[in-house]
């Protein structure tokens, strides 16, 4: 089992979660973080005062999922994240050692 | 903390000075203090209440008569004038609601609760401290400088002097607005005020300073209000000082207060200043301080057309609502242009406090200057208020409202701005009728410096006089340690550690994208806001 975190833009969630769904994923977790990384950020202005946001919002979606479907589930990502800019994100993916289903304590690829 | 030294030596009068100042910094020694002097309240105020039960039980009373009723079931007049200051007094109270929201949405969320509760605290303070001493100090007849009668509102006659108007409607009509200057102090002090140093300082804000200067302006026998006329101050210059419903008396005082509190103070921790490459601290709930705003607005249509105290004089109080909304809308454009000429964004910061200023303004003039004066007089207060913004930025002044550009500086501008634009047409508000026979000229309209002098000295003596003693206030309490926050409950957060709760405690507010937002300790290199707060730490603990 693999866990796929991917951090995108926000104006990309909806796409990227359909295209999720439309691969066979069933189950994710999504949160609203932010960060950056070699973008810098942008100026905005308050009250006469000029100030550099470099904390700039974005969504993480996590999701475990099978190793058969990870490519399709990475290459669908990739093709509905993507702007072309900078700011489109990052995919980590990480090795799960164990899944467990609370409400039937099944284990394994089951759980998922 | 030494105690007492082995033998019983005498104290010289100035080493019992200098221990009563160690004593009053310690917590303890206060706490003692405290308790002994509220003892000593309680015995004398038992002595009393055993005086009256005696007197009361065992003796005749003799009551004297109460003077003659003036008000006759007949007179119409008396009722409806009443009723329209009733009205007044009730839209300017509504301001309360509209001060409260702009404070808390342009402070940070962590705040909040702090802004809230002195708002609360601050309007019930204002009532008993005016009911007690205020109204006296400022409407009583007395000398020049203050009143001394009608303590406690005894012995006060039925109508207010030759308004006909009940005097307690008087009464609330003025607690309304001496609740709306003592609003405004706190306003520049938002954030890092701990809250028994805001009662101290609102104590002598409302108790003292507004009612005894405001007495010079509104007294019967105020001594600027009788300025130029015979037998009174500087009579050669023929013309009083005129404040209509307190661009001076109300915002100026405030805004000089607020000031002095806002220096002594010193700024929020973790505010960077734009000289410094840092800028304001953002808002936190923008919808609130807008509509705010707008109540106050609102309000202010009792303010300005509620001072003539009469709906007999029904042609000005027309004029008086139509040039408060003109000069409102006017700020509210030239506020939000400057902005974006400047900015290159239609900023909500500085066209609700344009919007302000320009209410500000109007508020001394009202009663003479035309709707086009309004408009012109409306339009300057919106560009001097965002020119003030960026010089107390520029002075490392942290302000979290503009609440010293909008009522301190446009209140200024204000009653300068009747010596330029008194159109000539309007003299005095009457409770029958107006009286036009001796109408005020300003410099636009062929009248020369005569009003502008008068209202030079008025607004320079007030102004001068409430900075002075403000100041002063202020050093007092912070020698006491009781005016700014320790630094370490600042960082850990204000609402939870003099309220015991935050604003939104179901939400996890973070304020990690904000600039400044999170309360931080500056680094080395911004030694002027840090060296400040951590001797000031230093002192407290």
């Amino acid at each position: 089992m693999i866990k796929i975190e991917a951090i995108i833009q926000p104006n990309r969630f909806d796409a990227v979660k359909q295209a999720l769904i439309d691969i066979g994923v069933d189950g994710m977790t999504v949160s609203e973080v932010r960060g950056h990384g070699r973008q810098k950020g942008h100026k905005e202005s308050y009250r006469g005062g000029e100030y550099t946001v470099d904390l700039l919002p974005k969504v993480k979606i996590e999701t475990i999922v099978e190793d058969k479907i990870v490519e399709a589930a990475v290459d669908a990502i990739l093709k509905t994240a993507s702007t072309g800019k900078m700011g489109d994100g990052k995919i980590f993916l990480y090795k799960v050692e164990e899944a467990i289903r609370i409400r039937s304590q099944e284990r394994g690829v089951a759980a998922i | 903390m030494s105690v007492i030294a082995e033998k019983r030596k005498r104290l010289s009068l100035s080493q019992k000075f200098s221990r009563l100042a160690g004593r009053l910094r310690d917590r303890e020694w206060r706490k003692y203090g405290g308790a002994l002097f509220a003892g000593k309240i309680l015995g004398v105020g038992l002595v009393l209440l055993v005086m009256m039960v005696v007197s009361g039980l065992f003796f005749t009373h003799v009551y004297a008569q109460t003077g003659t009723p003036e008000v006759k079931a007949a007179d119409v007049v008396n009722p409806v004038n009443t009723a329209w200051t009733l009205i007044a007094a009730f839209l300017v109270f509504g301001m309360q609601v509209g001060f409260t929201m702009l404070e808390a949405g342009f402070c940070r969320s962590r705040e909040t609760v702090n802004v809230l509760v002195e708002c609360v605290v601050d309007t019930c303070l204002c009532g008993i401290l005016f009911y007690a001493i205020g109204f006296a100090f400022m409407f009583s007849h007395g000398n020049g400088f203050i009143g001394y009668h009608w303590f406690f509102l005894q012995n006060a006659p039925a109508t207010y002097e030759t308004t006909g108007v009940a005097f307690l409607a008087v009464w609330i009509f003025q607690f309304a607005f001496a609740d709306t200057c003592s609003t405004i102090t706190s306003g520049a002090m938002i954030g890092r005020t701990d809250f028994v140093g805001d009662l101290l300082y609102s104590f002598c804000v409302t108790g003292f300073i507004y009612p005894i200067v405001g007495h010079w302006a509104w007294g019967p026998d105020g001594w600027l209000a009788n300025m130029g006329s015979d037998g009174h101050f500087y009579p050669a210059l023929g013309m009083g000082f005129h404040d209509f419903a307190g661009s001076t008396v109300v915002h100026t005082i405030g805004g000089f207060i607020a000031l002095a509190g806002a220096i002594v103070l010193g700024p929020r921790l973790g505010r960077k200043f734009k000289r410094d490459g840092g800028q304001p601290m953002l808002p936190h709930d923008l919808t609130i301080a807008v509509s705010g705003g707008l109540i106050l607005w609102f309000g202010w249509y009792g303010f300005n057309p509620g001072s003539t105290l009469s709906a007999m004089d029904f042609v000005g109080i027309g004029r008086v609502a139509t040039n408060t909304t003109l000069a409102a809308c006017a700020a509210g454009l030239t506020s939000i242009l400057y902005g974006y000429f400047k900015m290159k964004t239609w900023d909500a910061g500085y066209t609700t406090n344009g919007f302000l200023a320009g209410l500000v303004a109007i508020t001394c003039p009202c009663y003479w200057v035309s709707p086009t004066g309004a408009v012109l007089l409306g339009g300057i207060a919106g560009v001097l208020v965002i020119v003030g913004v960026d010089a107390l930025e520029w002075l490392r002044i942290d302000d979290p409202i503009g609440a010293v550009p909008v009522h301190g500086l446009c209140g200024i501008w204000g009653t300068l701005s009747l010596g330029l634009f008194a159109c000539g047409q309007y003299g005095a508000t009457g409770p029958i009728a107006p009286d036009n026979s001796a109408p005020l000229r300003g410099l636009f309209y062929g009248g020369g410096m005569q009003v502008l002098k008068a209202q030079m000295i008025g607004s320079a003596c007030i102004t001068l006089a409430t900075f002075g003693v403000a100041t002063v206030v202020m050093h007092v309490v912070n020698a006491m340690g009781l005016l700014r926050l320790p630094a370490e409950d600042e960082l850990y957060g204000m609402d939870l550690h003099e309220h015991g709760i935050s604003a939104y405690p179901e939400y996890v507010i973070s304020a990690i994208g904000a600039p400044g937002g999170m309360t931080q300790e500056l680094p080395v290199a911004h030694a002027k806001a840090s060296t400040a707060v951590s001797s000031l730490s230093r002192a407290v603990s």
